[in-house]
């Protein structure tokens, strides 16, 4: 069964201020999510990246110039990802669509994993 | 989006609230009382590093050491940063407290009991004034938002911020330290620990302002509370468990206080069985271990008045007598309109209406502006035959109150006075 991909773009915004009960509510709400997943054997994995301290790498010739970022202070980094199993899009959309990260201000993109192999 | 998942803050259990209120104490029992807003905004931070990576790394097994690390290492990082000294006076023993806490078991529970009653002592300082102490205590000990005060106390965020700022200032200039205070000290320093809990409970309990969920939290939180203070050998007396008792036996009645419509429900209406049974239990418990030594306090009397009320088999088989002599000798101690309208309710069922309304009338002046004196004042009138009287009354109590379910209330009561058909 193909794998997709769940690109997690969260738009930086001042979390600072939610209180314990908001943020418990939170991370209940994605471990819900990820357990449904789990239940059905959907779920394959996903990783959590650092929001500030990246490099970008660009490539001239046989030299390379490497840029610090993201920055904090940009307004859409990539939080983090998962990796879902689905039969095709219709099926990889119906389940991130509850997947708590679109309630709280990012966006998804959703990208099928290209199979390796024979 | 279909099929959401819900939202589960109904089901949550306030875990992140007590650990906050948990690190706040350690850390600052570690680092000390004046290092509070370094240590708060360290606690915050390992909130948030937690939101952000539970959900892909998964909930770690042993969720509190995971958050307590974090924000201890946030916290020396960040006096470190300010002061330029490299090393950081740390309590010895905070290694053994925060990370190995599963070999010690039952002991970490004893060492996070003192850590939140010393940290309870601190925001309950005599030196900043009985609302200062409730705001501090339940967002630094309890784990409550600004938001969720001002919440609870109908207040805007704004003032809640600088009341807790300016209090925690006041108690750095005072030199307050964490720590339970001497023989010498405690006796006042209870006292004004219980002052604050009072205030917290009846700002969650009283019917008057406020989000209904917060108020029920901030109840219990001062039972959490005052029963740290009564478990404590230190700490403990027959006052504290008379006011342990008080809460338990208050708080008991609680869910039947409206019905399933969140419609108001007077005391005679209610399904006594509904009653939380356990609360009962833990009220009388604490309500005999407050029968000891030779003072009687004014929470003895309260809790007295709460248990005649919460034991009697039936609304007609309350002990009205018993009632009025506690109540007279609060009065006596000191009096206040208030409770003396309450007094004159429990009159009214003693020697009937005429006696309670008269005596009524007289505190029309101090109670000008108490929409409960309205309602009682209009269900007398009404007994009496004068609905004129009683309708204008329910009009004035309905202009006073600021509360819906109570407005919902009076609204029914005046169905009731005013025929449909006239």
């Amino acid at each position: 069964m193909p794998n997709y991909m769940l690109l997690l773009h969260e738009q930086t915004s001042d979390v600072s201020q939610l209180s314990p009960e908001d943020i418990e509510a939170v991370i209940a709400e994605y471990m819900a999510w990820s357990a449904k997943l789990a239940a059905q054997g959907k779920i394959r994995g996903g990783e959590k990246l650092r929001d500030e301290g990246g490099r970008h790498l660009h490539g001239f010739g046989d030299k390379f110039r490497v840029t610090d970022g993201p920055f904090v202070e940009a307004k859409e980094v990539i939080g983090g990802y998962f990796t879902i199993e689905a039969e095709n899009y219709d099926e990889a959309v119906r389940l991130s669509s509850d997947c708590p990260h679109l309630k709280y201000g990012g966006w998804v993109e959703l990208r099928e994993v290209e199979p390796t192999g024979e | 989006m279909t099929d959401r998942v819900p939202v589960l803050s109904e089901t949550i259990d306030h875990l992140f609230r007590h650990h906050s209120g948990q690190m706040v104490a350690s850390l600052c029992r570690s680092f000390g009382f004046d290092k509070i807003d370094t240590v708060e905004d360290a606690v915050q931070d390992s909130l948030i590093a937690a939101m952000k990576t539970w959900p892909f790394s998964g909930v770690p097994v042993d969720q509190f050491a995971w958050l307590m690390r974090t924000a201890k290492n946030r916290c020396i990082d960040s006096l470190r940063r300010s002061s330029k000294s490299t090393s950081i006076d740390v309590d010895e023993n905070f290694e053994l407290r925060s990370e190995n806490n599963e070999l010690i078991g039952a002991s970490f529970a004893s060492e996070i009991d003192e850590d939140q009653l010393q940290m309870i002592f601190a925001c309950c300082h005599p030196a900043i004034s009985p609302d200062s102490r409730v705001a501090l205590t339940l967002k630094t000990v309890g784990g409550f938002s600004v938001g969720e005060i001002a919440h609870a106390f109908l207040a805007k965020e704004d003032s809640i911020a600088k009341l807790i700022t300016r209090a925690k200032s006041k108690l750095r200039d005072s030199g307050v330290r964490m720590e339970i205070p001497t023989p010498v000290e405690l006796p006042d320093r209870v006292d004004s620990v219980l002052k604050a809990l009072y205030l917290m409970f009846n700002e969650g309990y009283g019917a008057s302002t406020g989000e209904a969920l917060t108020r029920k939290d901030l109840v219990f939180e001062a039972i959490r509370l005052i029963s740290l203070l009564a478990k404590h050998p230190v700490t403990t007396s027959p006052k504290v468990d008379a006011l342990a008792a008080l809460f338990c036996f208050q708080a008991a009645r609680m869910p039947q206080r409206s019905d399933h419509n969140g419609e108001l429900l007077i005391l005679a209406e209610q399904d006594r069985d509904a009653w939380d049974k356990r609360l009962i239990a833990r009220g009388l418990h604490h309500f005999r271990l407050s029968a000891s030594g030779d003072h009687m306090s004014d929470y003895h009397l309260e809790a007295e008045i709460a248990a005649i009320y919460t034991l009697a088999a039936a609304y007609f088989s309350t002990d009205w007598r018993r009632i009025l002599t506690c109540y007279d000798e609060l009065q006596l101690r000191q009096f206040s309109p208030v409770r003396e309208l309450n007094r004159l309710i429990v009159l009214g069922e003693l020697e009937g209406t005429e006696a309670a309304y008269k005596r009524l009338l007289d505190l029309g002046k101090e109670l000008s502006n108490y929409s409960l004196f309205f309602i009682t004042k209009a269900h007398y009138e009404n007994l009496r035959g004068e609905s004129v009287l009683a309708v204008a009354s329910l009009a004035r109590a309905f202009e006073l109150s600021d509360n819906d379910s109570v407005k919902r209330f009076i609204t029914k009561k005046l169905a009731e006075i005013t025929p449909q058909h006239p």
